[in-house]
C-alpha cells in the first residue's frame, strides 16, 4: 500500500490535468474490473462481485491535486501564475515546481530589498513569479504556454509511523479504491476515480449522474490540526486515531445512520470534530434524487501542501473501515 | 567530476556545527590534490607549493545556513533558533533535516486551512514550530542544540543555470576544488592555499583562525552575490551568465581587481564588476585585516533566491570563476619578484 501510494502521489495531476494518474490507475486495475472514461475524464469502474446486491453503492475519490497554471510572461521571462485550487501562498515561496518536463522555483523579491514591515507579511501569489532560467519572454514560450499546469515537486518521504508527500488529498482515496478493486469482491460495485474535486467537485457530480447509486461512500484526505499550538478544541482530528468520518461539513449533511454505523464498527476511526471544509460528498448527496452519502477520511497535517503529513497506520484503517461499511451498506437483510 | 556533478553532490551533502559530510567529502577531494590538512571546526586547508615564497589565499566558506534545535515538546514539536540569515516567511510546509542521533525529516508547521485570518504575519521564528511526526518518541533521537539543514535536491533549469540548496557557497567550494585539480602536478610560480572556511553565516568567524594560520601576502574570497531576479533592478545586482563578478571596493586592493579585470580582458574570460561603497560581507573583510594586512580581493558568483534551499546560479560563470583564477594564478598573481 505505501509503494502504491508514492506512485500516486509522485505522479503530476492538477485539476483539469488528470491524464498521467488516470493512465497510472488504469495500468493497476486492468484486468480486475469493467472501466469507461467519461466527458468529463472521469474513470468509471464497474467491480462485478459473486452477488449482486439490491442497493447500488458507489465508492469515489479524486485523481486530482491543487496546483498552479501559468497565465502569463514577464518580458524578462519570469511565468506569472495562479494557483488551481486553495494554496497557501504562504507556502510557495522558493519551492520548486514542474510544469510538464520543466521546473522552476517559485521565486518573489528577495527579503533584503523589503522594508522592515513588508518583510514579516506572508507574500500572496500576485507578488511570486516562476523562474524556469528563460532569458526573455520568447525564450520562456518556447519552453511553456500559457494554461500549463504545474504541481510543486516534493518527495515521499516516511517520517516514522507518518508520511510526507504531496496529494496525499486525495491520492490515498486513490490507493485505497485500487486495492479494493484488486480483491475478489462479495458483492457488485461502482468505483469513481473524479476530476476536478479541487476546483468544486465537477467531476464526481456527473459520474454520480451517470452511476446513479443509492448509497456512496467518500474516500478522502481532510485537515488535522493536532499541531503545536493549536488547542484541542480546534484540532478537527488527530493522527493516529484512524480515519476522519463527518456529520456535516461546509457542502454535506451527512447520514447520520452511516455515520453512526462507522463509529460504531469497532475499526478505529475518529469523528470530525469542525464543520468545515468540503468535499465531493457536496455534489453526490445531492444527484439526482439524492443519495445516502459518508465521507471517510485520512487526517492529513499541512493539507494543500507540498508537506502534507499523515498517518500510516490511518490508511489501513480507511480501507479497513471502507470495507466494513461496504458490507453494512451492500449485505442482504 | 565535472563542476556541476561536484556542485550537485557538495549541495546535497551538509556543514553546519558538528554536521560535517560536506568538509568530509571537500577533504577527500582536497587531499587527491594539494597537502590537506582539516582544522578548526570545518575548515579544511589545502596547501600548493610554487617556485617563490609568496602566498595567494583563496577562500570560499563550506559551512552553510541553518537552524539549531532550542526546545522539543511531548508531541514531538520542536522550536528552532536561526543559524545563520534565514527568511523565515519561506519556513510554512518545508521539509528539513534534524541533524539528531540519525538524520531525520521534519516540516514546519503551516497554517490549517481553518484557522487561517486574512494576512499572515512572522515576527519570530519560535513561532514556527516544527514537526518530526515522532511524537513523544521525538526525544529519544532529538536533542536541545542538534543542527537543522534545508534539504531537497537539485535541479537544471534552463540556459544553463542550476537550482538547490546550499549553493551559497559551495559553489565557491566546487570551483577551488576544480582548480586544485587543474593546478595539481603544475609548476606554479607562486603558493596557493586553498581554504574552505567554516562559520561565515554566523559573522565571518571560521576565517580568522584560517587566515592566522595560512598566512598569506595576497589573498581572493570566493562568495555569491545578488543576481538579477524578481524585483531586483540592473543596477543593484550581477547578471547571471556574464561572468565573475570582479570586486572593487575601498576596503579591497585595487591591485588586484585590476590584475583580475586585466586577465580577464586578455584571455576572453567573461566578467563584470561589483562596485561596493565600504566592506563587502564576505570572508573579505576579515582576510584584508589578518596579522599585518593582506591584499584582499572578492571574486562573486551572482546567486538568485539567496538563503533559500532554490539558490540559482549559473554554471557557466562558474566556469568562467575556474578560468580567470587560473590564469590569474599562472600569471603570478600581485607577486612582483
Amino acid at each position: 500500500m505505501v509503494d502504491l501510494l508514492q506512485n500516486l502521489c509522485l505522479l503530476n495531476g492538477t485539476s483539469g490535468d488528470e491524464k498521467s494518474v488516470r493512465d497510472f490507475i488504469i495500468s493497476e486495475i486492468k484486468g480486475f474490473c469493467d472501466c469507461e472514461i467519461d466527458n468529463l475524464g472521469n474513470l468509471i469502474c464497474f467491480k462485478k462481485g459473486e452477488k449482486t446486491p439490491k442497493n447500488r453503492l458507489m465508492l469515489d475519490a479524486h485523481m486530482d491535486e491543487v496546483g498552479v497554471i501559468i497565465t502569463s510572461v514577464t518580458s524578462d521571462g519570469f511565468l506569472k501564475f495562479e494557483t488551481v485550487g486553495g494554496i497557501d501562498a504562504a507556502t510557495l515561496m522558493f519551492k520548486k515546481v514542474k510544469i510538464g518536463d520543466t521546473v522552476g522555483v517559485i521565486s518573489a523579491k528577495p527579503i533584503h530589498l523589503l522594508s522592515k514591515e513588508e518583510g514579516k507579511k506572508a507574500p500572496k501569489t500576485d507578488s511570486l513569479y516562476i523562474d524556469i532560467g528563460a532569458t526573455d519572454k520568447e525564450n520562456a514560450l518556447d519552453l511553456v504556454n500559457l494554461g500549463d499546469t504545474g504541481v510543486v515537486l516534493s518527495d515521499f518521504t516516511v517520517m516514522g509511523d507518518c508520511v510526507k508527500a504531496k496529494a496525499l488529498d486525495d491520492r490515498v482515496g486513490c490507493a485505497v479504491l485500487i486495492a479494493l478493486l484488486k480483491e475478489k469482491a462479495e458483492y457488485d460495485f461502482y468505483a469513481v476515480f473524479s476530476t476536478q474535486e479541487e476546483i468544486g467537485t465537477r467531476g464526481a457530480r456527473v459520474a454520480t449522474f451517470a452511476v446513479n447509486p443509492d448509497y456512496a461512500l467518500v474516500l478522502e484526505a481532510t485537515t488535522a490540526a493536532d499541531i503545536a499550538g493549536v488547542l484541542n478544541d480546534k484540532s478537527v482530528c488527530n493522527l493516529g486515531n484512524g480515519p476522519a468520518v463527518s456529520f456535516m461539513d461546509r457542502a454535506t449533511l451527512y447520514d447520520k445512520e452511516l455515520y453512526n454505523t462507522a463509529l460504531n464498527s469497532g475499526i478505529t476511526c475518529q469523528p470530525k470534530r469542525a464543520v468545515a471544509g468540503g468535499n465531493n460528498s457536496g455534489a453526490i448527496h445531492l444527484s439526482r434524487e439524492g443519495v445516502k452519502t459518508l465521507a471517510i477520511s485520512l487526517p492529513c497535517r499541512y493539507i494543500h501542501t507540498d508537506s502534507s503529513v499523515a498517518n500510516l497506520g490511518d490508511i489501513e484503517n480507511m480501507l479497513n473501515l471502507t470495507k466494513y461499511m461496504m458490507g453494512s451498506i451492500l449485505k442482504d437483510d | 567530476m565535472n563542476i556541476k556533478d561536484l556542485l550537485f553532490k557538495l549541495s546535497k551533502l551538509d556543514a553546519a556545527g558538528n554536521v560535517t559530510s560536506a568538509s568530509d567529502f571537500a577533504y577527500g577531494i582536497l587531499s587527491k590534490y594539494t597537502t590537506a590538512e582539516k582544522t578548526q571546526g570545518l575548515t579544511v586547508i589545502g596547501f600548493l607549493d610554487g617556485k617563490n615564497d609568496y602566498t595567494l589565499m583563496l577562500d570560499a566558506h563550506i559551512d552553510q545556513i541553518a537552524m539549531v534545535v532550542t526546545d522539543i515538546d511531548d508531541n514531538g514539536f520542536l522550536t528552532v533558533s536561526n543559524a545563520g540569515g534565514i527568511d523565515i516567511r519561506t519556513l510554512p510546509a518545508r521539509e528539513v533535516i534534524v541533524h539528531g542521533k540519525s538524520d531525520i525529516s521534519a516540516v514546519f508547521c503551516s497554517t490549517p486551512p481553518h484557522l487561517a485570518k486574512g494576512d499572515a504575519e512572522y515576527n519570530d521564528i519560535a513561532d514556527i514550530k516544527l514537526d518530526t511526526a515522532l511524537g513523544s518518541k521525538a526525544k529519544e533521537i532529538i536533542s536541545v542544540g542538534d543542527i537543522v539543514t534545508l534539504s531537497g535536491n537539485p535541479y537544471d533549469l534552463q540556459n544553463n543555470l542550476v537550482c538547490g540548496k546550499s549553493f551559497d557557497d559551495r559553489a565557491g567550494v566546487a570551483c577551488l576544488l576544480m582548480l586544485a585539480q587543474k593546478l595539481s602536478g603544475k609548476k606554479l610560480p607562486i603558493n596557493v592555499a586553498f581554504v574552505l572556511s567554516d562559520g561565515e553565516e554566523l559573522g565571518l568567524r571560521g576565517i580568522r583562525p584560517a587566515a592566522f594560520r595560512v598566512n598569506p601576502q595576497e589573498a581572493i574570497a570566493i562568495d555569491v552575490s545578488f543576481g538579477d531576479g524578481i524585483g531586483i533592478s540592473d543596477t543593484e545586482c550581477g547578471k547571471l551568465n556574464k561572468g565573475a563578478m570582479i570586486g572593487i571596493s575601498p576596503s579591497l586592493s585595487k591591485e588586484i581587481s585590476n590584475k583580475l579585470k586585466f586577465i580577464a580582458k586578455e584571455s576572453d574570460i567573461p566578467y563584470q564588476l561589483e562596485v561596493m561603497g565600504a566592506k563587502t560581507g564576505t570572508n573579505a573583510d576579515m582576510i584584508a585585516v589578518n596579522r599585518e594586512g593582506v591584499k584582499t580581493c572578492t571574486l562573486s558568483i551572482p546567486l538568485r533566491n539567496m538563503h533559500s534551499d532554490s539558490e540559482i546560479l549559473s554554471l557557466s560563470d562558474l566556469e568562467s570563476v575556474c578560468d580567470l583564477l587560473y590564469e590569474y594564478i599562472m600569471a603570478g598573481g600581485c607577486f612582483n619578484g
